[in-house]
C-alpha cells in the first residue's frame, strides 16, 4: 500500500503525471481484486474492474490526448520545489495516520490503508495548491479521489452499495469531462492553461 | 409513485429536449415539465400531511416533511425561473449576446440540473444523496461559463475546482459514515446501511470516533456547496458570471440541496456525539460567514456580487441556527431555508433586468432604476428590505427566531455577533440599493416598458413574499415544524 504513496509524491517531479496516475489506479484495482477474492465478494470485482476499465485504460488514454491536443509544455512551475514538497507530504502523511489510529481495529485489507487513504486524499489536495497547470489540477482531484475509493475498499469490506457505486463512477467521468471541455475552452481563450491567469473576479 | 414521477419527469424532458431544435418548443418542453413538476410537488407534500412518510421505487426513494419541504422549494424556484428565463434569453437573443446554439443549451442543461438537485431530497440513500448533489455541479459549470467570456470561465473553473475538493471531503464523510453503520448493522444489512429511513433509528448506536470524522468531513464538503466561509470564493464568481436564471437556480435550489444534506448529517450525528460538539462546528462557521460577508456588502460595487454576498450571509445563518439546536434553532432553521428560497429568485430577477436594461451591474454606472424601470425598481427595493430581515417580511421572523435560540442555548455572545452582522449586511444593501433606485436617472434614459414573461415570474414571487410576511398557511407550518422536528431528531 506504502507504494502508492511513494509514487504520488514521486510524481511531483515527473512530467509524465498522467501515466503515474494510472499505475496507481492500476494498484488501487489490484487491491480491490484481492479484498474481493480473500473475502468472497463479488460486488469488490466491480470496482475493481471499472477503476480497471476506467481509471487505468480510458481516463489516462483521454488524457494524454488532451495534453497532445492542447499541447503543452513540460514545464511545471510549483510553488514550493521538490524537496520541501516532499516534506510536506510526509507530514501529511505523519498526520492521516493519527487521524486514521482509532480505526486500526477494525480493518478489513491491511492495518494501514485506512491511514494510506487519508494520505492520497490530503496530499492530493496539496498537489493541487502547489501545481498552477489546468491540468495537473484535475490530475490532483483523480489521486484525491483514488483515497476515497481507497477508504471505501478499507473500512468496509464490502465497499459502498451498488448503486452508490455507479453513481459515482458515472458522476466522476461526467467530471472529468466537463473538465477537459474547460480546460480546452480555457487554452482557447486565454492560450495557455496556467491557471494563475484567471485572476479577474475579485472582491 | 409521486417521487418516482417528479424525478423522472425532469430526467425525461432533458432527455427529448437533446433531440428538439426549436425555441418555442424548448420554452414550451421546459416550462410544462417544471409547471407539473410542481403540482407534483404539492401533491407530494399533501401525502406526507397525510402519511408522515412516502416510499417509491421499491426502498430507494424516500420522503418525509424535511425531503417534502425542499422539493416543494426546488420546484417552486424552478417553475419561477422557466416562466423568467423565456423573457430574458429571448431579449439577450436580440441583443445579439448569445446565439441560438447556446439558447438550446440552456434548455437542456437545466431540466438535467433540476433532475440532480431533486435526487437529493426524494433519495434514502445517503450514498445518492451525494450523487445527485455532485451531479447538480456538474451540470451547472456549463451554464456558469456559459456566456464563454475570460471572466466566465475563470468563474466556472473556481466552482468546480473548489466544488470537487468540498465534495470529495463529503464523500469521504458519507464512506465513514457507512463504516460506522456496517459496525451496529452487521454483514447482513449491507445495502439499507446507508439509508437514512434505516440509519436515523440506530443513531445512538453508532461509532462516536467515526461519526466525529465524518461530520466534519461532511460539513466542510457539503458547507462548500453551500457557500459558508472561509470556503465561499467560488460564490460571487460563479453568482456574477453566470446567466441570471442560473445563478437564481444555484442561489436558491443549490444552497437547499447542500442545507439539507448538512441537516441530515447532523441529526444522525448529534445522538452519538452529543451535541456540544456539532453545536460548536456549525455555530463557528455560520458566524463566521455571517461576518465575512457583511464588510463585503459595504464595499461592493458590483449588484450580482451584493446579492452573492447575502446569500453567504443567509447560509451563514441556517447553520448557525442549526448549531444552536433545540426546537427553536431547528424550527428557525427551516423556516429560514423556506423564506430565502421564496425570496431570493426575485431579487436576482431584478438585477437581471437592470443588467439588461442598462447592459452593466456596476452600482457605480447605474442609477434611477425607479424612473426607467418602475416595476423592476419597486420590486427591488421590497425585495432588499424582504431579504434583509426588515419586518413586515417573513425572514424577519425567522432571524428572530434564531436569534431566540441562540440566547436560548446561552450563546449571548454569538447573538450579539449575529445582530451585528445582519445590521452592518442591512446598512450596506439599503445604501447601495437606495442610491439604485431612487437617484435621478441620467437625461438620455427614458422609461422602458416590461417584458410580460420577465415581470409576471416576478409579480408572482412578489405576490408569494408578501403574502408569507402576515400569512403562514396551516398546511405549510404543520410542515414546516413535523420538517424541525425531523432536524431536531425529535419525532
Amino acid at each position: 500500500m506504502l507504494v502508492i504513496q511513494f509514487l504520488m509524491v514521486g510524481q511531483r517531479m515527473l512530467p509524465a503525471g498522467i501515466r503515474l496516475f494510472a499505475v496507481q489506479s492500476f494498484l488501487l484495482a489490484g487491491i480491490a481484486a484481492v479484498t474481493a477474492y480473500s473475502h468472497h465478494v463479488p460486488e469488490v470485482y466491480l470496482v475493481a474492474g471499472l477503476t480497471l476499465a476506467g481509471k487505468v485504460i480510458v481516463l489516462p488514454w483521454f488524457m494524454l490526448r488532451l495534453v497532445r491536443q492542447v499541447g503543452i509544455d513540460q514545464e511545471h512551475r510549483p510553488w514550493l520545489n521538490a524537496p520541501s514538497a516532499m516534506l510536506l507530504c510526509g507530514g501529511l502523511a505523519l498526520l492521516s495516520y493519527v487521524v486514521a489510529r482509532p480505526f486500526a481495529t477494525a480493518e478489513a485489507a491491511g492495518a494501514h490503508t485506512f491511514g494510506v487513504s487519508i494520505a492520497l486524499m490530503l496530499s492530493g489536495f496539496f498537489l493541487m495548491i502547489n501545481r498552477r497547470r489546468a491540468i495537473t489540477q484535475v490530475l490532483a482531484l483523480l489521486c484525491a479521489e483514488n483515497g476515497v475509493v481507497l477508504a471505501a475498499i478499507s473500512l468496509t469490506v464490502r465497499g459502498m452499495p451498488v448503486v452508490v457505486e455507479l453513481g459515482v463512477f458515472f458522476d466522476l467521468f461526467i467530471g472529468i469531462v466537463v473538465l477537459s471541455i474547460l480546460v480546452y475552452r480555457i487554452r482557447e481563450t486565454f492560450s495557455s492553461i496556467d491557471v494563475d491567469q484567471l485572476n479577474r473576479l475579485k472582491g | 409513485m409521486l417521487p418516482a414521477a417528479i424525478l423522472t419527469l425532469p430526467l425525461a424532458t432533458g432527455l427529448i429536449c437533446l433531440a428538439v431544435r426549436s425555441r418555442r418548443w424548448l420554452e414550451g418542453l421546459n416550462l410544462g415539465c417544471f409547471g407539473a413538476v410542481a403540482a407534483l410537488a404539492v401533491l407530494l407534500a399533501r401525502a406526507v400531511l397525510e402519511e408522515h412518510t412516502v416510499a417509491g421505487m421499491g426502498r430507494f426513494l424516500y420522503v418525509d416533511a424535511l425531503s417534502a419541504l425542499v422539493v416543494g422549494l426546488i420546484a417552486f424556484v424552478a417553475l419561477l425561473t422557466a416562466i423568467y428565463a423565456v423573457g430574458f434569453f429571448r431579449q439577450e437573443e436580440r441583443a445579439g449576446k448569445v446565439t441560438p446554439r447556446q439558447v438550446r443549451r440552456y434548455y437542456r442543461l437545466t431540466p438535467l440540473f433540476v433532475f440532480a438537485m431533486l435526487l437529493v431530497p426524494l433519495s434514502d440513500s445517503l450514498g445518492v444523496m451525494w450523487v445527485g448533489i455532485e451531479g447538480s455541479t456538474l451540470a451547472s459549470v456549463l451554464l456558469i461559463a456559459f456566456y464563454n467570456e475570460k471572466t466566465s470561465l475563470e468563474a466556472a473553473w473556481k466552482y468546480i475546482i473548489i466544488g470537487s475538493v468540498g465534495i470529495s471531503l463529503a464523500l469521504f464523510g458519507t464512506i465513514t459514515t457507512y463504516y460506522a453503520a456496517v459496525q451496529v448493522f452487521g454483514d447482513a444489512a449491507q445495502t439499507q446501511a446507508l439509508n437514512w429511513s434505516t440509519l436515523s433509528l440506530v443513531a445512538a448506536q453508532l461509532d462516536p470516533h467515526a461519526m466525529r470524522l465524518a461530520f466534519t468531513c461532511v460539513l466542510l464538503g457539503y458547507g462548500t456547496k453551500a457557500g459558508l466561509a472561509p470556503m465561499h470564493t467560488w460564490k460571487p464568481d460563479a453568482y456574477s458570471e453566470a446567466p441570471i436564471p442560473s445563478t437564481t437556480l444555484l442561489a436558491a435550489g443549490v444552497i437547499n440541496c447542500a442545507i439539507y444534506a448538512i441537516m441530515r448529517f447532523s441529526a444522525l450525528a448529534a445522538p452519538c456525539l452529543g451535541h456540544e460538539y456539532i453545536g460548536n462546528l456549525l455555530v463557528g462557521f455560520g458566524l463566521g460567514s455571517v461576518l465575512i460577508a457583511a464588510p463585503f456588502v459595504l464595499v461592493q460595487r458590483n449588484l450580482r456580487r451584493l446579492l452573492a454576498y447575502s446569500s453567504i450571509d443567509h447560509a451563514g445563518l441556517m447553520v448557525a441556527a442549526l448549531g444552536f439546536g433545540g426546537r427553536l434553532g431547528a424550527l428557525g432553521a427551516v423556516l429560514h431555508m423556506l423564506f430565502h428560497a421564496v425570496t431570493k429568485p426575485l431579487a436576482f430577477f431584478c438585477a437581471g433586468n437592470v443588467q439588461q436594461r442598462f447592459g452593466t451591474v456596476f452600482l457605480r454606472k447605474i442609477t434611477g432604476v425607479m424612473r426607467v424601470l418602475p416595476w423592476t425598481g419597486g420590486l427591488l427595493l421590497m425585495v432588499v428590505l424582504a431579504t434583509t430581515g426588515v419586518p413586515p417580511f417573513s425572514m424577519f421572523q425567522s432571524e428572530f427566531q434564531i436569534l431566540c435560540a441562540a440566547l436560548q442555548a446561552g450563546r449571548v455572545w454569538a447573538a450579539a455577533a449575529l445582530v451585528a452582522g445582519v445590521v452592518t449586511i442591512f446598512a450596506g444593501f439599503l445604501a447601495h440599493v437606495s442610491k439604485l433606485c431612487l437617484g435621478l436617472p441620467k437625461p438620455e434614459e427614458t422609461r422602458t416598458a416590461e417584458c410580460p414573461w420577465k415581470l409576471s415570474a416576478m409579480v408572482l414571487s412578489a405576490v408569494v413574499i408578501a403574502a408569507l410576511g402576515f400569512w403562514l398557511p396551516a398546511p405549510l407550518f404543520r410542515l414546516v415544524t413535523e420538517a424541525a422536528n425531523i432536524v431536531g431528531g425529535t419525532p
